[in-house]
């Protein structure tokens, strides 16, 4: 009951400043614009651990020094970087869905949902965007460094495991949560393929109701405010990590 | 050993080369090979390009709008008056922030359809809308740029233009802002490639453009195939555009920093 006021209230203050938010009172379609909210905060969540560990991995086979490893993963990243994202979606979807759905024998039998689709290529573009920050930091490991552990017997794998990717991950974390951001922002493509989230509940909204406007303020901030924890948490990560006796 | 170094150049150049033309390669090499399909793409490349040209028309008017409002915010965002600083921040914050798709729907639903112009109707297309969807962002991208270049220019050339009876805005117009000009030339090309991607966005408004046209084209044949190839043409349109800009970025990147 107090929660219920509490809406009446802002309806009617904000219904005097001219912005229309009488469908918060409604059930349905408040229902539904809450249900954009998760979805977009459920896509990002999900969305950052699959990019670093696939950022990860991509950026191991960049460094790997072996051609077969680096050509593919080189050829993927100069692909997604230089086309839109909008573009690889709809091809994925359109197309590889489609041949997917063709194998198992018709569309029912497909268990890949258009939600699965944002996922994959969202997360595959930030993948890439991630390994090149993090072999520009791999690179940056000092050869000595590499040497010594070498000499101490570190196999391959163990060097990049316990000596590259810890210092590289520092150096390259500034730009890897720029590509967070842009991360962040790019979960609204989902809007393309039906994915429920923020930008295509609120069309169903507004299409009933005519409140642009009032529903572009609120999604703005909602991007800003989650922009803005998202350089905080990368900046308290850069801090809690930074290596004594560096920079500042 | 030196074979291998030596050698290791040149087959990467050749994998890039082969690289940046491979989705042409493949599109032709198809159409070729299957001379019903070829028929079909051949018929349908002049409506596509159609398409691009929008892509490129919208592209170029934002960046262009994008720039001239963006680098009078990054000097605005560091005059001495709060009153005229606070508000630009908050612009450049709040739209450095957006998702190109929320703006680009922002401007195609809040604005009209068709303006009024002393009693004139003069019709608004969904163009000009994306055009000024994409130059918010872009001016919030570039007012950063500028104010990043010009808080890299030494304190002491703002002294000594002093020195030599510049006021501020001369000092600033004749003595800060060439040097600005090379330092932000990178980052604004990054921009530019971000927007030129951005503008496929258009099509979720109902916008002609390529990625619109490619998707009229594939309703229209109604062929697999048909739809493959047209999303790969789209593709490698926008990756023939693209690519070349960023490998002249990270070249210039790379030798602005050795300087």
């Amino acid at each position: 009951m107090q929660d219920m006021s509490l809406t009446d209230l802002f309806v009617s203050l904000t219904n005097r400043i001219g912005l229309n938010y009488e469908f918060l009172a409604t059930g349905y379609e408040a229902q539904i614009w809450r249900d954009g909210f998760i979805t977009t905060l459920y896509l990002i969540a999900l969305l950052i651990p699959v990019s670093l560990i696939a950022g990860l991995l991509f950026a191991a086979c960049l460094t790997s020094g072996k051609i077969w490893l680096s050509a593919p993963v080189r050829g993927f990243i100069e692909l997604t970087r230089n086309t839109p994202t909008l573009v690889q979606l709809m091809f994925s979807f359109l197309v590889l869905n489609t041949v997917v759905s063709n194998m198992l024998g018709g569309a029912q039998n497909n268990p890949l949902s258009p939600f699965f689709w944002v996922v994959a290529v969202v997360g595959l573009h930030i993948a890439a965007l991630h390994a090149e920050a993090i072999r520009a930091g791999i690179e940056a490991v000092p050869a000595s460094t590499v040497e010594a552990a070498r000499g101490i017997g570190f196999s391959q794998l163990q060097i990049l495991r316990y000596v590259e990717v810890p210092l590289a991950f520092r150096s390259s974390l500034p730009a890897i949560v720029n590509n967070l951001i842009n991360l962040v922002k790019l979960t609204t493509v989902g809007n393309a393929i039906a994915v429920s989230e923020i930008t295509y509940a609120s069309i169903m909204v507004w299409t009933q109701r005519d409140n642009v406007v009032s529903l572009m303020i609120v999604i703005l901030l909602f991007f800003s405010a989650i922009n803005i924890i998202v350089a905080r948490i990368g900046l308290w990560v850069e801090r809690r990590l930074a290596v004594p006796g560096y920079g500042l | 050993m030196t074979t291998a170094t030596l050698s290791q150049p040149t087959s990467h150049r050749v994998l890039r080369n082969i690289g940046f033309l491979a989705l042409p390669l493949i599109v032709i090499v198809w159409s070729l090979a299957d001379p019903t399909l070829g028929r079909e793409v051949l018929e349908w490349i002049p409506y596509l390009a159609s398409g691009f040209m929008m892509n490129i028309v919208i592209a170029v008017l934002a960046m262009l709008l994008g720039t001239l409002v963006g680098a009078l915010f990054g000097i605005l965002q560091l005059v001495p008056y709060r009153l005229v600083r606070l508000p630009v921040v908050a612009y450049v914050q709040l739209f450095r922030n957006a998702p190109h798709l929320v703006l680009i729907f922002a401007t195609t639903y809040i604005f009209p359809f068709e303006i009024v112009v002393f009693g004139h109707y003069l019709p608004f297309p969904d163009w000009i809308k994306a055009v000024i969807g994409l130059a918010i962002p872009a001016s919030a991208y570039v007012a950063e740029i500028t104010r990043g270049a010009i808080l890299s220019i030494p304190t002491t050339q703002w002294e000594a233009a002093k020195g030599l009876g510049f006021s501020r805005g001369q000092a600033l117009r004749w003595i800060i802002l060439p040097q600005c000009l090379r330092r932000s030339l990178p980052p604004w090309m990054n921009v530019a490639a971000s927007i030129t991607m951005g503008t496929a966005l258009a099509s979720l408004v109902g916008v002609h453009e390529l990625l619109h046209a490619a998707t009229d084209a594939s309703t229209a044949v109604r062929r697999l195939d048909f739809t493959i190839i047209a999303y790969l043409v789209v593709m490698a349109a926008f990756f023939l555009l693209c690519y070349p800009i960023s490998r002249l970025t990270r070249r210039l990147e790379a030798r602005f920093n050795a300087a």
